[in-house]
């Protein structure tokens, strides 16, 4: 009897020595020597392997063919690629584990702050690229580039030109002139979803913290300071748990959305793919999304080209203005501890050739970062110029690494799901889950 | 010649050495290592601090870890007595001999071989409202709409991730109950028989206390399996609506995810003994039982 006792007693455990043991190594992994004697036992001279690991779904299988491109003008190196959805998570345990990728889209303030991307300052490519990306490529730290973005993304409000058309509605500039053309939809065309929400996937619900509720703090502090606020926590200037403040009123507008009836009624639990079927094949009017939707609602509907709308998202607060998404994107960093940094480099500066911009801006229908390139990157184009002139441009936030757009999410599930009994509660609950989280990385 | 007889009698202490050593190695080892990283603050990246027991303590004023045990126990409860009685059942029934008995086996042992992550999907096609399979079905039976959000509701979420996991694993469960029935000599059925036992009282007398090391390893593992619930949450819910269908195992990784691998370390630790308890004290009650039958 005692050994099957043992017995059960291991199988039960087992786990968690599992657990533990990742635990273990993590510990370890501040101390860059352990990796320098795993160098020497996978160096074979033929092929050196780099390791391409990106969280960008949309453009899995454009990098596939680059890469294959790649690949096979560089006979010594071979590039592979691995995506992983909750990259920005993922990439911790890779940088605890050893198993360190080469070069990577997924880039944390975090970690740029503990040295484990690469300089690339002094890279030659720098001239070519846009001032504000570059601006916005910039450790805002150290005053040096450890990114490199190969696109500008814009998000925004889409809309369904036709159904606007009909209804004789205009862009919303704000909050009332919004919810008044939701409502418009809603009663004269019962059959549409006046905005759909992708709620089941957390990071458009991230998104959209991110985008109204953060655009209030980044409007209001300009583009350098905003970064500085987000990244040092200045919790003075972020004002996340005050009554009014940006994430109260961010809950405020959301729930009085849900309140309406003016989203769909599975906002929960519906997918990204569900918001783009809606959208594309005209069952919603609305959606909140950045332009790397594009590409993919015309392969649901090629013919939908002409009636993609897009203005910036309405000023949520009384006294703001409307803003709209202009970012960096599709940006690439080296890590420090890569084996073959030389090679990284290569595969880098092969990504970043005007003719291969060129296919990716195209692919991916945003805008190129760099000046030498001129992409016929979509239907949007004029569109995206007037929308970056009506609305304030505004930039990706810099979250701790505890508290990535994923986790945000989440609490906007909660809000929706009816778990919070007032606005400001959830803006205090936001405020203490982004405090902790940077406090764990700042001690 | 007496110390070679010596050692030849304790041969099997040697023998056992190596195990010994894996088992230290990979078990001991890792688990010594982890209440190590338990009691610090360690992040994953910056050099941890010793802080005592303050993870622990952290944990039970930790809002969201109250509500994942809640939910994991609420899901160990509701599936683990479940699936063993339906496994059961199902076992007594297909025990039975008729014709199709190895494919209709089959049928019910089949949705244990996907993978719970895949079957997790699969449902939660089934279960969209207004587009899933389920909403069709009802509208078509003109029974409502059926337009209600199973997953995107919190109590309602729980439910359907236990049944699903009861019929997925109820296959499982028959299978080992099915071993057990197959083991009981016949005689002694025919020896229950003379002595007039009906159906219900030779179950009771014969079957259940032959079955006894089935019902052991069935229990043992479902309570294992469904106190570290995993793939079926992510793959259903995510853990959501929010965190409201998260479970302990879920939180462990996304701790360590996080910035707080210290602390997912000794959540980790606190599940190891949430699991270790209620086995141990089955395995104390079964052994007893077993003992006085």
């Amino acid at each position: 009897m005692r050994r099957k006792k043992l017995g059960l007693l291991l199988s039960g455990v087992m786990m968690l020595g599992l657990l533990a043991g990742c635990g273990g190594k993590s510990a370890d992994s501040p101390n860059p020597s352990s990796s320098a004697g795993m160098a020497q036992e996978t160096a074979p001279k033929e092929t050196v392997k780099l390791k391409f690991f990106t969280g960008k779904v949309e453009t899995v299988d454009l990098m596939n063919t680059l890469i294959q491109k790649f690949n096979s003008e560089n006979p010594g190196i071979e590039v592979e690629q691995e995506y992983q959805k909750d990259a920005s998570n993922v990439i911790k345990v890779k940088f605890a584990s050893g198993d360190i990728p080469d070069i990577t889209t997924v880039v944390e303030q975090d970690y740029i702050d503990q040295g484990k991307y690469l300089d690339l300052s002094n890279e030659p490519f720098w001239p070519r690229v846009l001032p504000a990306v570059k601006e916005l490529s910039t450790d805002v730290k150290s005053g040096k580039q450890y990114q490199v973005a190969t696109n500008v993304t814009m998000a925004g409000i889409f809309y369904n030109k036709k159904i606007f058309q009909e209804l004789g509605l205009k862009e919303a500039l704000t909050w009332d002139d919004f919810k008044a053309n939701l409502q418009a939809v809603k009663d004269k065309k019962p059959d549409v979803t006046p905005i759909f929400i992708a709620g089941r996937e957390s990071w458009t619900l991230g998104h959209l913290i991110e985008f109204l509720a953060h655009g209030i703090i980044k409007q209001d502090l300009g583009v350098k300071s905003s970064r500085e606020a987000f990244i040092n926590n200045e919790s003075d200037k972020l004002k996340f748990d005050q009554e009014n403040g940006p994430i109260d009123t961010f809950a405020k507008r959301l729930l009085e959305l849900q309140g309406a009836g003016l989203m769909n009624k599975d906002a929960l639990t519906a997918t990204y793919d569900n918001q783009k079927e809606a959208f594309a094949t005209g069952k919603a009017a609305m959606i909140s999304q950045g332009m790397w939707v594009v590409a993919d609602l015309l392969k649901i509907s090629p013919d939908f080209q002409n009636d993609i709308g897009f203005s910036p998202y309405p000023s949520i607060q009384d006294g703001t203005k409307p803003v709209v998404l202009s970012a960096d994107d599709s940006r690439y960093a080296i890590t420090a501890e890569s084996k073959h940094p030389e090679e990284a480099k290569k595969f880098l500066e092969f990504l970043l050739q005007p003719e291969n911009l060129k296919t990716y801006s195209e692919f991916l229908k945003s805008p190129p970062a760099f000046t030498d390139v001129t992409a016929d990157w979509g239907p949007l184009k004029e569109q995206a110029n007037q929308a970056l002139n009506s609305g304030v441009n505004i930039a990706f936030t810099d979250s701790p690494s505890g508290f990535s757009g994923d986790d945000a999410g989440r609490m906007v599930q909660e809000l929706l799901a009816g778990q919070y009994s007032a606005s400001l509660d959830f803006a205090k609950a936001y405020k203490d889950a982004w405090d902790k989280a940077w406090k764990a990385t700042h001690r | 010649m007496n110390l070679l007889r010596k050692l030849w009698n304790n041969l099997h202490l040697f023998m056992a050495l190596p195990a010994i050593l894996l088992f230290g190695l990979f078990f001991i080892y890792p688990l010594a290592q982890g209440i190590g990283i338990s009691l610090t603050d360690s992040n994953g990246m910056s050099a941890p601090r010793f802080v005592g027991l303050q993870n622990f303590i952290d944990f039970f004023h930790d809002a969201r870890a109250k509500k994942d045990v809640y939910n994991t126990v609420f899901f160990a409860i509701g599936s683990a007595p479940l699936l063993n009685l339906f496994g059961f059942l199902y076992a007594l029934i297909l025990d039975r001999p008729f014709k199709g008995k190895g494919f209709v086996r089959a049928v019910v042992y089949l949705p244990a071989v996907i993978s719970p992550l895949i079957m997790g999907y699969v449902w939660y096609f089934i279960l969209q409202p207004d587009r899933g399979f389920l909403y069709h079905l009802l509208q078509s039976l003109h029974l409502g709409t059926g337009g209600s959000d199973w997953l995107g509701n919190a109590h309602s979420a729980l439910i359907v991730l236990v049944f699903i996991n009861v019929w997925q694993f109820v296959g499982m469960t028959m299978i080992i109950y099915l071993a057990g029935l197959q083991s009981i000599p016949k005689e002694l059925y025919e020896a229950g028989e003379i002595d007039g036992a009906g159906y219900i009282k030779s179950l009771w007398y014969i079957t259940i206390p032959m079955v006894v090391q089935s019902i052991k390893i069935n229990v043992v593992t479902n309570i294992i399996g469904s106190l570290s619930v995993f793939e079926v949450i992510i793959a259903l819910t995510d853990g959501g609506p929010g965190y409201s269908t998260e479970s302990l195992s879920i939180y462990i990784l996304r701790m360590l995810y996080g910035s707080f691998t210290g602390y997912s370390t000794a959540v980790a630790m606190i599940l190891f003994v949430m699991i270790i308890i209620p086995v141990f004290i089955f395995m104390r009650y079964i052994n007893k039982k077993e003992f006085e039958m």
